[in-house]
């Protein structure tokens, strides 16, 4: 019985205008934007190789090992395609230094682009999906039992022994069959011009990653769906029935994303936290410079001057750089020159102690440093933005947009996996120094007898997370999509079954 | 006509949809109000801090001497926030809202780091703010034009998209056409009454808005600002009626209402929501973009120019022509730092520009330009900003210019400590910036625009008058 349902209601669906209408948009929309982003995504790309090459290049010419600040580039997810989120947003260059502890904060942006272009609006494909996809689910909804009611049809089935149960599943299987014919198609297609772009390679992990996001997909079309059968099922008239779904895919897709970002109150003012954290981490630094001073000053050689009085062909500087938003506090020296003069040969020996001193001391404070402001860090700004998520989820396209995000592995986790990375790159670095006794070596801070080795300096690579963390990360939210759809279902049923016809 | 007009009024305001679309334009519309207001006044804040802070250096330099007005400049220029910042936001966080001043470059020192060779100060144009620090999700904008843009537009196709369709399937249309009633009129009737009937709710939402606004001491409104408010209303009138009309002429010609909603839906969704982004993410990928780098090499040679030209007036024995030389090095290295940075600006505009005019197809984008052109936000208006800054540089330098000649002491060698006046001069005397918005500028600007936009109305409204003339019912 159910059986005969389901092709009752196919032919009802495929054979509409609706439907054609539906196909037509989704593929044109999703083609033509996806050739555009594909164009994006491979000059991207194209600016991260330049950068890497240009970097590998300029560190290979440092002389000094205190001139090395090792610079690594972040490449651009080929899955943002789909749903961008913060892969393009996020700084994508940073430097590596033993006096910081790098965050996403430090990283700058490859300054290849037009930053005024950024005024314009973009969109990927999870867009085009969350926009049309709900519209089309509720277009296919509204008038599933109002229509039939008002046709009479409804009463005629009903006449028969069929449970209502099964009219329901047989209208919930048949529309979705339907609604997946555009999804599907237009992924494929997405799919096919992402396969046959030379300059993108697709792992077995990204597969399992791209068939995550159809599944959310396929979820967060059910929920839409499903809204609008609760409203076809609580309402007489297929009129009242396509207004009410319009009013609510309006509220739920345009107004309420827009309005709970713009009422709650964002204030560019550093919380107490921020403020007494940023304190604790100058008094280490303070601390630092207590210990420093006072090693120049016991020095054999003494006075305050970190550059021995020597002086020569090159640059030094010394200062404290801080930026109390993103609590970045730290100690920058550097003293590197080209060649020396004869009469500065007797500090050199100084200053080579003093450089093997203050080089571990500076690695060791900002570890402690590091300590405070990773966990004021995610105290503040990361909780801050968490909050404004965690909000925007109280709609379904919020929850499918996280959910996707996550799958893509561009939301904020998959793009601190690299700084994460980074961190992990530092210390290989620093230990590379270590094995080349660096500190202790003239050629920290000259070149005249024979310039720093980086030869053998371990190059820097990142692998995203495997498909199995992107799906953790997903699931929350795929599954709070899931238990909405049952619950809408159970109310539908519920009130299907009580209702009048 | 009127008794039309009057009956679809009447119509409208008992149902369900009126109400709706009551709540959710003033839920909009309040949002909005208490945003401005909550942010509005820091905004001014930060503005004033910022251009006292830059005035006292202009004070301090004229207090000093001419030589130091012209060799430091005055302070960095800020752009002065729009009043009214609620009606469009135009990206505004992500324009920088500065046109600095740049130190003097120095070109030489000695050992104990003494300036030397110290050029004079020359204006350079910041990036635009990348966002990059922000880690939460995009801030997205509740402001008129999105109101306007997005909400009424749909309501506008809401309330319409039954017109003739719902009324053919009750066959009311053809109880109404057997009366003498030329079809014109019908649909002259039809159009002002859906539009009456959602400007009701609208001017309520504003009105409500505009009173929020106005009676907070914080936030003050001119009477320009009253005026400019007003042209907005009418564009949203105009943007409205364009809907209406479309909405009009989907539903004469389709038998079904829920037929013609879809389409209407459709044909909104394409050309509101994608079109404007889809066409500038086309656009932005035709130009290339330079990187600093290309730009910083066409700058090296230049200068090197110019040091060579120098070096040959350095050696020159009389002292006169020593100074003339190093007085031309300076000025002319500034005027070239200018000119490169003017030059990587206009590049960058031009590709904005092509941008903002392909995405102009769409009429939601022109909506968004004119709202912003007149709210004095967004893209033309930093533009603006900027040309004033430059009009007011060309100003102080005829100043000084004019100053140093007044004074019989000073050699007139601009630019050049022995050459300049070294008197200090009364802060009152300089000319002060001001960055002003100029209404019929806008009118300029934006007038091939508004005239775009009429012009999909009127094809529209034809479209529809056809579309109904020919039906049958």
């Amino acid at each position: 019985m159910i059986t005969t349902l389901i092709g009752r209601e196919l032919l009802n669906n495929l054979m509409t205008f609706r439907f054609a209408a539906a196909l037509l948009i989704t593929l044109l929309l999703v083609v033509a934007n996806t050739v555009v982003l594909i164009q994006h995504y491979e000059q991207r790309l194209e600016s991260y190789n330049t950068s890497v090459q240009t970097h590998h290049k300029e560190i290979q010419e440092k002389q000094t090992y205190s001139a090395g600040e090792v610079e690594v580039d972040r490449p651009p997810n080929p899955l943002s395609i789909f749903n961008v989120g913060l892969d393009k947003r996020l700084g994508n260059e940073i430097w590596i230094a033993h006096n910081n502890v790098p965050t996403l904060w430090e990283a700058r942006m490859n300054a290849s682009d037009n930053p005024y272009l950024n005024i314009l609006s973009s969109i990927d494909i999870i867009f085009i999906f969350e926009v049309v996809l709900s519209l089309m689910a509720l277009l296919f909804a509204y008038d599933a039992l109002a229509g039939e009611r008002e046709q009479g049809t409804l009463r005629l089935v009903l006449t028969h022994p069929v449970r209502r149960g099964h009219i329901l599943l047989a209208k919930y299987i048949s529309a979705m069959l339907c609604l997946l014919v555009p999804l599907l198609m237009s992924l494929l297609l997405a799919m096919l011009l992402l396969t046959t772009t030379v300059s993108i390679s697709l792992s077995a992990d990204d597969f399992g990653r791209i068939g995550g996001i159809v599944l959310t997909s396929i979820a967060y079309l059910s929920v839409f769906y499903l809204i609008g059968l609760l409203i076809s099922a609580v309402t007489q008239r297929t009129g009242t029935a396509l207004m009410l779904a319009m009013f609510i895919w309006g509220a739920l897709v345009l107004v309420y994303p827009n309005l709970i970002l713009a009422a709650i109150r964002s204030s560019d003012i550093p919380q107490a936290k921020a403020v007494s954290a940023f304190n604790q981490i100058k008094q280490v630094w303070d601390e630092f410079d207590r210990e420093r001073k006072q090693y120049l000053a016991t020095d054999a050689f003494p006075g305050e001057d970190p550059t021995f009085n020597i002086n020569g062909m090159g640059f030094f500087y010394e200062h404290f750089p801080e930026n109390r938003l993103t609590l970045l506090y730290l100690y920058n020296s550097m003293m590197t020159f080209g060649e020396l003069d004869e009469k500065f040969e007797r500090e050199v020996p100084h200053a080579q102690n003093y450089f093997q001193f203050l080089i571990p001391s500076t690695i060791k404070t900002a570890e402690r440093a590091w300590l405070i402001r990773k966990q004021a860090l995610e105290d503040t700004l990361v909780r801050k933005a968490n909050t404004k998520r965690t909000l925007l989820k109280f709609s379904p396209v919020g929850m499918y947009d996280a959910a996707t995000q996550a799958w893509a592995g561009t939301d904020l986790k998959g793009v601190r996996d690299f700084f994460d990375a980074v961190r992990q790159y530092r210390l290989t670095v620093i230990d590379y120094f270590y094995s080349k006794n660096a500190f202790a070596s003239r050629k920290w801070f000259a070149a005249d007898e024979g310039t720093a080795d980086w030869s053998t300096l371990p190059a820097f690579s990142f692998k995203r997370s495997g498909v199995e963390i992107n799906a953790k990360r997903a699931l929350p939210d795929l599954l709070l999509l899931l238990t909405m759809n049952l619950f809408l279902f159970m109310i539908i049923f519920l009130v299907f079954i009580k209702s009048e016809v | 006509m009127w008794h039309i007009t009057k009956r679809e009024i009447y119509d409208n305001l008992n149902s369900l949809r009126f109400a709706l679309t009551t709540v959710l334009l003033l839920a909009l519309m309040v949002t909005n109000a208490v945003k401005h207001l909550r942010e509005h006044p820091k905004r001014v804040q930060t503005y004033r801090d910022a251009v006292t802070e830059s005035l006292n250096h202009l004070t301090d330099r004229a207090d000093d001497s001419l030589y130091t007005l012209a060799q430091y400049g005055p302070g960095n220029f800020y752009k002065k926030p729009s009043s009214l910042h609620f009606c469009a936001n135009g990206g505004e966080s992500l324009l920088p809202d500065t046109v600095e001043v740049g130190e003097p470059p120095v070109f030489m020192t000695d050992a104990e780091g003494n300036r030397l060779l110290e050029g004079i100060w020359s204006l350079s144009y910041p990036d635009a703010n990348l966002n990059n620090k922000n880690v939460g999700p995009n801030v997205s904008q509740v402001d008129w034009a999105f109101i306007i843009g997005y909400i009424l537009s749909l309501i506008a196709l809401w309330f319409t998209f039954d017109a003739f369709a719902g009324e053919r399937e009750q066959g009311t249309l053809r109880l109404m056409l057997a009366n003498s009633i030329p079809r014109h009129t019908v649909l002259i009737g039809k159009f002002l009454g859906a539009l009456l009937s959602i400007s009701i709710p609208f001017a309520l939402a504003v009105l409500v808005n505009l009173l929020l606004i106005s009676t907070a001491n914080t936030v003050h409104l001119t009477t320009e600002a009253w005026g400019r408010l007003g042209i907005i209303f009418s564009l949203a009138l105009l943007y409205t009626s364009l809907f209406v009309a479309l909405g009009l002429l989907v539903s004469a010609r389709v038998q079904q209402s829920a037929v013609s909603l879809m389409i209407l839906l459709l044909t909104w969704v394409t050309f509101v929501v994608f079109m404007p982004s889809t066409l500038a993410s086309i656009a932005s990928s035709f130009s290339p973009a330079t990187s600093f780098d290309e730009f910083w090499k066409q700058r090296n040679p230049i200068q090197e120019n110019l040091w060579e030209k120098y070096k040959e007036g350095r050696s020159s024995k009389s002292e006169d022509k020593r100074l003339r030389a190093k007085s031309e090095f300076y000025t002319e290295n500034a005027e070239r730092d200018e000119r490169w940075q003017e030059e990587r600006l206009k590049y960058r505009t031009s590709q904005v520009h092509r941008a903002r005019a392909i995405t102009g197809i769409s009429p939601a984008t022109l909506l968004q330009h004119l709202i912003e052109g007149f709210a004095g936000t967004g893209f033309e208006r930093h533009l603006q900003f900027v040309e004033n800054t430059q009009r007011y540089t060309r100003q102080l330098r005829e100043f000084v210019a004019d100053t140093d000649r007044a004074d019989p002491e000073s050699l007139h060698i601009l630019g050049v400590r022995e050459g300049m006046s070294k008197k200090p001069i009364s802060p009152e005397a300089v000319p002060r910036f001001e960055d002003t918005l100029n209404l019929s500028r806008d009118f300029n600007t934006a007038a091939m625009e508004l005239l775009l936009l009429t012009l999909f109305v009127l094809v529209l409204l034809s479209g529809a008058y056809l579309a109904f003339v020919r039906v049958e019912v």
